[in-house]
């Protein structure tokens, strides 16, 4: 080795140890060793020896040199530069692939735990961007749950300040209110510790965790990016946020602990006895701990309830969701409610209606829709019924800006306690664009209960266009149960069922504002026309219609070309024509009857001719779709629908 | 004891087939060495039973026997000593027994058993008897010729005739941390000892000392830091350290053209070892004696060199050997100071490397000392 007399001896070593490095990295090691040994005060030297292990992918070296030089050189540029590294490093480790990054944070965990902690607390102390501090502060926490009572605290306190003066402080799910719900308040909670922070706080904690994983739900459930478990996840995290929160406040053990057999049936119990023996003794005012953990146990039944709503559907099958609306009855047919089955189930939950409705569902496997249903209204009953607990709940609502999640729950309780009225009015209220559908079914519905004829005409025009395109779906076989209590019904909302559900109500609004007029040809025919979908279990309308025409003995109806294929009734309809059946007088084919109005009594051979031809010609049309000719029929005919409504 | 009871006792082992007897005749002789009133006629009765019952060194009369043990008897005799001895449970009395049964005055005619029941200990292995076997070495001296001839009997079981050394003795610096300390520093006498035909320690031992010294950077001084338990009214010998002595095949092997990278990494490992050495007042790790005889040795050579070849004087002051040789020496000795693992008369060590070829790392070095003995200089 040339000797250079410029060199200084650190040089000197420092040089040799890199030369050596390629041939010999056990006596580069040695040298480097020996340069720290000999200029234990130098920081080139040993940043450079620290260097040289770094490079060299020594974890252990390197961990060793680092330490070295945070315990002598704090002060120096160069170390803070690479303590950033670190720090940077250790708050990405999870998702990052950068070589470097990996060596220090292995290199961190290889440091003593001493300086680790020093190097953290340094590091966020020194920090300027308050986000920075917290991120530092809560990587310290993480690592030396120890500094927890110490710094845990005070960490609660700056996030809260900050968000409070952050830009997007106003909203939920901002940066600071993440690291505070989602990290810092988990990790106070691991630690089993009482962490002194008083109850005012405590219940801000909480609130403040309720609002971001609410609106994380709100988010997620518009998005459907999240998948079903992380939904449930997220409830999760917020059941244990309850119990850390609760048990801070010393709260009943049987209240928070929702890691027990949770099923919402068994915490209903747990609630209602809770309330039963506060109310006994006395104790219901400003009890925090039923408002929140039942406010908190309503919103999961409603998040649920609304999920039943739309359910997930199997893949490669397009997702139906269901609608409450008011269904029929038919008094003839046997009453599911005095089943024997329904009976068995004393039903606990339903204290509080005592004349309930029945609600049925399409289908065995949606029967959750009806109980999350049940649930939300137990809560719901529940939290109104003390002026106390209805007032703070309202505090919690409104802060909470629960509104979009509470409007069909609350539109669906109006309907279930037939305050029609009132579900008038939300539903007037409602415009969200994807909302439309169900307004337009509701209000055609609870204006024809309302007996308010005429005007049901129009939202079942408007819900026409709205039909969904994709999901034709099949004719519901639950929309008419038999007694004659209240029948609510959970709605597909598919082509076939909507269109059902909607031509069942307008033909039952004829039907009863029939009773106004004498005898009105027109609204026969309407029913004849509308009881086609549904045949024929919609059947039983057409006797009595019959008897009324035999008695008049005449029957005009000018659209029976256009909308009559059913040969069940064109057969009916042949029979009155026939000497048979009476020899009623039919005009039914606009042509035949305006060339002879006179002498058609006698047996006019032409135009029996005429008739059977046209009778043939409907029955070839019997196999043409019927959701088409049903809805071509209302479009077209409104006018002449609408004289049957007045 | 009694006389009479004394006989009786010889008579009921004489009963006993050998090597059955020495059994009971251990169990005797740790009953006599460890009861509360030891004196010089029990130690004379169980140095007698000793020779007697389970060496098979003398007769009934005293006599020396004219034949060795035939080895399927020795080999008997070795399970019944190994047993025995690791059976026992209390250090001291076992430390007792097996420094009696291998005094200082027997060790030289008993170091074939000796070897072969360490040998034993080592294969099974027995942190027992190993303490045992350390603490002996210890207290005969882990350099002496006893210890170095132990230590070659066990390179030679296991790295000679074993398959797979390394895999065989790995954990041992584990299990008996003082014993390989104590093994190291007598192996480390048995190489780069300057005779005519210098002999080289084998690449498989120098893998095993590597292993354990750089897994390890505390094993050179285990033996310092725990000695064994001795017997009441003994006195302690202070244990060598290895680091001189490996610091010698290091710096040596260079010059003698050993130039494996295997040399590299033992120093490596080996200035860790000095580098973790714990700070204690006064000194103790390294005797500067030792490090004299690596100076003497590196002067013998240059001395050599320069009377082969007078007129070059160039080639041996760039001679790169002698460098590197240097370059090792000088690196030990600065992180040994550094952190105050040499004891003894530092300063004629320094003056004894004037003779030597200049070496940079050395000039830094001895100017560090220099500065640190006088470090108020007014100009």
């Amino acid at each position: 080795m040339e000797i250079d007399l410029e060199q200084s001896d650190e040089e000197f070593v420092i040089q040799k140890a890199k030369d050596a490095f390629k041939t010999d990295p056990y006596m580069a090691k040695a040298l480097m060793l020996t340069a720290k040994s000999l200029y234990p005060n130098n920081f080139g030297v040993q940043f450079e020896a620290y260097l040289i292990e770094k490079n060299a992918g020594n974890v252990k070296e390197a961990a060793r040199c680092f330490s070295d030089l945070i315990s002598k050189f704090q002060q120096t540029p160069d170390l803070w530069k690479e303590i950033e590294k670190v720090t940077s490093a250790l708050r990405s480790e999870t998702d990052s692939d950068d070589a470097e990054k990996q060596f220090l944070c292995e290199m961190f965990k290889h440091i003593s735990s001493d300086v680790q902690h020093k190097l953290l607390l340094f590091t966020a102390d020194h920090c300027e961007d308050t986000m920075e501090h917290c991120r530092l502060l809560l990587l310290l926490l993480q690592r030396f749950p120890t500094a927890i009572s110490s710094y845990g605290p005070r960490l609660v306190d700056t996030l809260m300040t900050a968000e409070k003066h952050s830009v997007d402080g106003h909203y939920p799910i901002n940066p600071y209110r993440k690291l505070l719900v989602c990290e810092l308040l988990p990790l106070l909670a691991k630690q089993e510790i009482n962490l002194e922070l008083n109850s005012k706080l405590l219940l801000k904690l909480l609130q403040k965790a309720v609002e971001y994983y609410l609106c994380y739900l709100g988010r997620s459930s518009t998005t459907l990016q999240d998948t079903e478990s992380s939904i449930e996840n997220t409830w999760c995290k917020l059941f244990s946020m309850v119990e850390f929160i609760g048990k801070q406040l010393g709260w009943e053990q049987y209240l928070i602990n929702f890691n027990l057999i949770f099923t919402k049936e068994i915490y209903w119990q747990v609630i209602l006895t809770h309330y039963q023996a506060r109310t006994k003794n006395n104790l219901i005012t400003d009890d925090k701990q039923l408002l929140y953990c039942l406010s908190l146990f309503f919103l999961y039944c409603l998040h649920e309830y609304n999920g039943s709503l739309s359910p997930v559907s199997s893949p490669g099958q397009t997702a139906t969701n269901y609608l409450l609306v008011e269904a029929f009855t038919d008094p003839t047919l046997p009453n599911p409610m005095s089943e024997p089955k329904s009976k068995k189930r004393k039903s606990d939950t339903e204290i509080i209606h005592t004349t309930n409705p029945y609600i049925s569902v399409e289908k065995p496997e949606l029967k959750n829709i009806h109980s999350n249903f049940l649930m939300c209204v137990n809560c719901w009953d529940l939290l109104h019924s003390s002026e106390n607990l209805h007032r703070e709940f309202i505090k919690i609502h409104s802060h909470l800006k629960i509104d979009t999640w509470l409007s069909v729950f609350l539109i669906d309780y109006a309907l279930y306690t037939a305050r029609f009225d009132e579900c008038l009015v939300s539903l007037q209220k409602i415009t969200d664009s994807s909302l439309m559908l169900h307004k337009y079914i509701r209000l055609a519905s609870i204006l024809y209960i309302k007996k308010n004829y005429s005007s049901c005409l129009e939202p079942i025009l408007l819900a026409l266009p709205l039909l969904p395109v994709n999901n034709s779906g099949n004719l519901s076989n639950g929309l008419i149960v038999g007694g004659n209590q209240r029948h609510l019904h959970y709605l597909p909302l598919t082509r076939m069922a909507v269109l059902q559900y909607l031509t069942k109500i307008l033909l039952r609004c004829i039907k009863e504002n029939m009773g106004k007029h004498d005898y009105s040809e027109l609204s026969i025919g309407h029913i004849f026309v509308l009881v086609q979908l549904d045949w024929p279990q919609e059947e039983d309308f057409v006797p009595s219609l019959l008897e009324e025409i035999k008695q008049h003995r005449s029957f005009q109806y000018h659209l029976f070309q256009n909308y009559i294929i059913n040969v069940d009734i064109m057969e009916e309809l042949m029979y009155l024509w026939t000497p048979q059946g009476g020899q009623i007088h039919l005009e039914i084919l606009p042509n035949l009857s305006s060339q002879r109005r006179i002498g058609t009594r006698g047996a006019d051979k032409g135009a029996k001719e005429e008739m059977k031809q046209a009778i043939k010609r409907q029955i070839a049309r019997s196999n043409e779709r019927l959701d088409d000719l049903l809805i071509n029929f209302i479009q077209n005919e409104r006018a002449l629908i609408l004289q049957a409504l007045v | 004891m009694s006389g009479s009871s004394e006989v009786n006792l010889k008579q009921t082992l004489r009963k006993i087939e050998y090597p059955l007897c020495a059994q009971e005749a251990l169990k005797k002789i740790g009953e006599l060495l460890c009861s509360r009133s030891t004196n010089i006629k029990s130690m004379d009765l169980s140095l007698d039973l000793m020779a007697e019952f389970v060496f098979w060194e003398s007769d009934r009369r005293g006599n020396k026997r004219s034949h060795a043990l035939s080895p399927l008897v020795e080999l008997e005799l070795l399970q019944i000593l190994f047993e025995y001895l690791n059976s026992i449970s209390n250090e001291a009395t076992r430390n007792t027994l097996f420094l009696n049964l291998f005094s200082p005055i027997t060790a030289n005619i008993r170091l074939g058993i000796l070897s072969k029941l360490v040998s034993l200990a080592v294969g099974i292995p027995s942190a027992n008897i190993l303490m045992c076997a350390s603490t002996w070495m210890q207290q005969l001296g882990n350099t002496s010729a006893s210890s170095c001839k132990l230590a070659e009997a066990l390179v030679f079981d296991y790295i000679h005739l074993s398959s797979n050394p390394e895999e065989r003795l790995k954990d041992l610096s584990k299990i008996a941390p003082q014993f390989v300390a104590n093994f190291l520093t007598a192996v480390a006498e048995n190489y780069f000892i300057s005779k005519k035909e210098p002999k080289y320690p084998p690449d498989a031992l120098l893998r095993c000392i590597t292993n354990w010294v750089s897994e390890d950077s505390n094993l050179c001084i285990a033996a310092q830091q725990r000695q064994g338990i001795l017997p009441p009214g003994a006195i302690a010998m202070e244990a060598t350290t290895p680091i001189a002595g490996l610091l010698r095949w290091c710096v040596l092997a260079p010059l003698n053209h050993q130039d494996q990278e295997i040399y590299s990494m033992l120093y490596l490992a080996l200035l860790n070892s000095i580098s973790a050495i714990p700070r204690s007042n006064p000194p103790r790790a390294i005797n500067v004696q030792h490090l004299f005889g690596i100076v003497s040795a590196l002067i013998i050579y240059h001395k050599e060199i320069r009377s082969r070849d007078e007129s070059k004087m160039n080639v041996f002051l760039n001679d790169p050997a002698m460098q590197v040789a240097l370059d090792r020496f000088s690196q030990a000795v600065q992180i040994a100071l550094s952190v105050n693992a040499i004891y003894g008369h530092i300063d004629e060590l320094f003056n004894s490397l004037q003779s030597l070829p200049f070496n940079k790392l050395l000039s830094i070095v001895l100017n560090k000392y220099k500065e640190s003995k006088a470090p108020i200089i007014i100009v």
